[in-house]
């Protein structure tokens, strides 16, 4: 998407993941509020438009949200569904309103409670009218062969694998969103509990509850709404994944790559001036091979970059400062917008325990959405974010 | 006040049943993989797509699979769909006709390896709603 004018992030909330007695709407309500008053916006009448992505939680998501913080109305509420890509993409359709003129101010949300709901002990799927999920497919498999392949061609090992979830917990370890944060070894990693072959359970996000908003805003806007610290949106990509049934390299990703690519080219900015990176890291093996997919580095080189430490702090970009969904757990519909509050909190120095030094400038992040048969992932939604002042 | 007549309807039989279009089993011969080539690009796909996704042609050829392919990767799974018993093995199967295959390895867990050679054959996969067996392709060692 090419952006019309120019557009900026007034505000941002989160709440903390984890599993919740609040339902998803609450806990919407909760990061929309926050991020409300952190735009300092005050009265309901200013927000020109709001998006809600959720992927379990059933009809009119996000008008159940809205209605106790009096948005609705005349104001339009849209509901956005593209599994783990919702969140993101409700904020991509806020940023389209403003950037053509459509609002002065608009609102992306994501907001899921599984725990409240979903049955334990089984894997996420796509719907049963796929044929690979009606032959035994769900998303930990789907990766988990990627890992497979991964190993039998680098000669990477599970130790090697493990390394993501040090790193990135590490990273969550002082961040009180983050509920998986913290000090692990890699016997610990890789002596947890096997899901999915090479995968075991602290290489795969938790399943939790959660909530992120973002609110954007023009540049008169966001002078009108007295912003210290406004965020530049540089770019905002949604796309769909490639179908075909043919044989393809699953070390690699598609739909990442063309996205990233996309994003690339729309900010003007490239791989290595991004100094931030909150990527779909729902198990490890992925952020191994988004590195590459993402030009972080050079194909095969995806290890290499995590052992020389060019992803964590002091390197070429740190990956996953929250902590990543290793660290938060992934409410599906919530965790693309999660991201984006995440980057512009780090951006304005605002990470007290995790703040990345020195404070960065230029953000990105990457959410991948679902996945069906002759597709690595239905969707993908990227941003890119910079420092404006 | 006239009586009303409840008639209680006939619960619909769970249709979800996948061999016509997908897989053959011909009395006394291997089962194989129904491929269609679109008539009007020459496309091969499997499972059947229609209209073809290349050309919108809506015309089909049938073309039986070969039965052998290589296993380009798998997983043990261990914690897997609602209602299936695990540990259940998943692999993707690519067939000389350049067509790759989602489906369950028949054998053991840990015993499987990328790149070996993998043979069709039929198996249970899953109930259906009704609590039937359904019967669809799966790979083993060839
Ligand atoms: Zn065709």
């Amino acid at each position: 998407m090419k952006l019309q004018r120019d557009v900026y992030i007034a505000g941002v909330g989160e709440t903390v993941f984890g599993k919740h007695k609040m339902d998803y709407d609450e806990l919407g309500r909760n990061a929309a509020f926050q991020a409300i008053k952190t735009s300092n916006i005050d009265s309901p009448g200013m927000i020109g438009s709001a998006y809600v992505g959720n992927a379990h939680n059933g009809i009119v998501t996000g008008q159940t949200i809205f209605k106790d913080l009096g948005v609705c109305g005349a104001t339009p509420i849209i509901n956005v569904e593209s599994a783990c890509s919702a969140g993101a993409m409700a904020v991509h359709l806020a940023i389209k309103d403003v950037a053509y003129g459509l609002t002065e101010l608009s609102m992306g949300v994501g907001a899921e409670n599984h725990t409240l709901r979903r049955k334990s002990g089984t894997a996420f799927m796509p719907a049963m009218n796929d044929i690979e999920t009606v032959h035994g497919g769900v998303m930990t498999g789907k990766y988990a062969m990627r890992a497979t392949r991964y190993m039998y061609e680098t000669g990477a090992t599970i130790e090697d694998l493990a390394l993501i979830t040090q790193k990135s917990r590490r990273h969550g370890k002082n961040n009180p969103h983050a509920p998986f944060g913290g000090d692990y070894t890699i016997e610990e990693i890789i002596d947890s509990r096997m899901i999915a072959y090479p995968l075991t359970l602290h290489q795969c996000c938790g399943i939790v509850d959660g909530a992120g908003a973002v609110v954007v805003c023009s540049k008169e806007m966001m002078k009108k709404l007295g912003i210290e610290k406004p965020v530049k949106v540089r770019g905002s990509v949604v796309t769909s994944g490639p179908y075909h049934n043919r044989p393809r390299d699953i070390t690699g990703d598609d739909i990442t790559e063309m996205t990233s690519e996309m994003l690339y080219e729309e900010s003007g900015i490239g791989p290595k001036d991004v100094d931030i990176l909150e990527l779909h890291d729902a198990f490890t093996i992925a952020e191994l091979l988004y590195y590459e997919c993402m030009q972080l580095c050079g194909k095969g080189e995806g290890l290499k970059f995590l052992r020389d430490g060019q992803a964590t702090y002091g390197g070429q970009c740190v990956v996953s400062p929250r902590g990543g969904m290793l660290s938060y757990g992934h409410p599906i519909g919530a965790s693309g917008a999660a991201q984006i509050a995440a980057n512009v909190k780090q951006l304005r120095g605002e990470c007290n325990g995790y703040q990345v030094e020195p404070i960065p400038k230029v953000a990105m992040s990457h959410v991948t959405g679902g996945g069906l048969s002759g597709t690595e992932h239905a969707a993908c939604t990227m941003h890119m974010i910079t420092a404006d002042w | 006040m006239a009586e009303k007549k409840k008639v209680k309807k006939e619960k619909e039989p769970d249709i979800t049943f996948y061999h016509p279009d997908l897989l053959a089993v011909p009395e006394n011969e291997p089962p194989y993989l129904k491929g269609y080539k679109c008539k009007k690009c020459g496309q091969l796909d499997f499972p059947k797509v229609a209209p073809c996704p290349n050309c919108w042609g809506e015309e089909f050829e049938m073309v039986p699979l070969s039965r052998k392919g290589i296993l380009y990767s798998f997983s043990d799974l261990y914690i897997g769909q609602p209602g299936l018993e695990t540990p259940y093995i998943c692999g993707y199967i690519d067939l000389p006709e350049n067509v790759r295959i989602f489906a369950m390895l028949k054998g053991e867990v840990n015993t499987f390896k990328c790149d070996e050679e993998v043979e069709l054959t039929t198996g249970q996969i899953r109930m259906n709603a009704d609590g039937l067996p359904i019967t669809s392709y799966m790979f083993q060692k060839a």
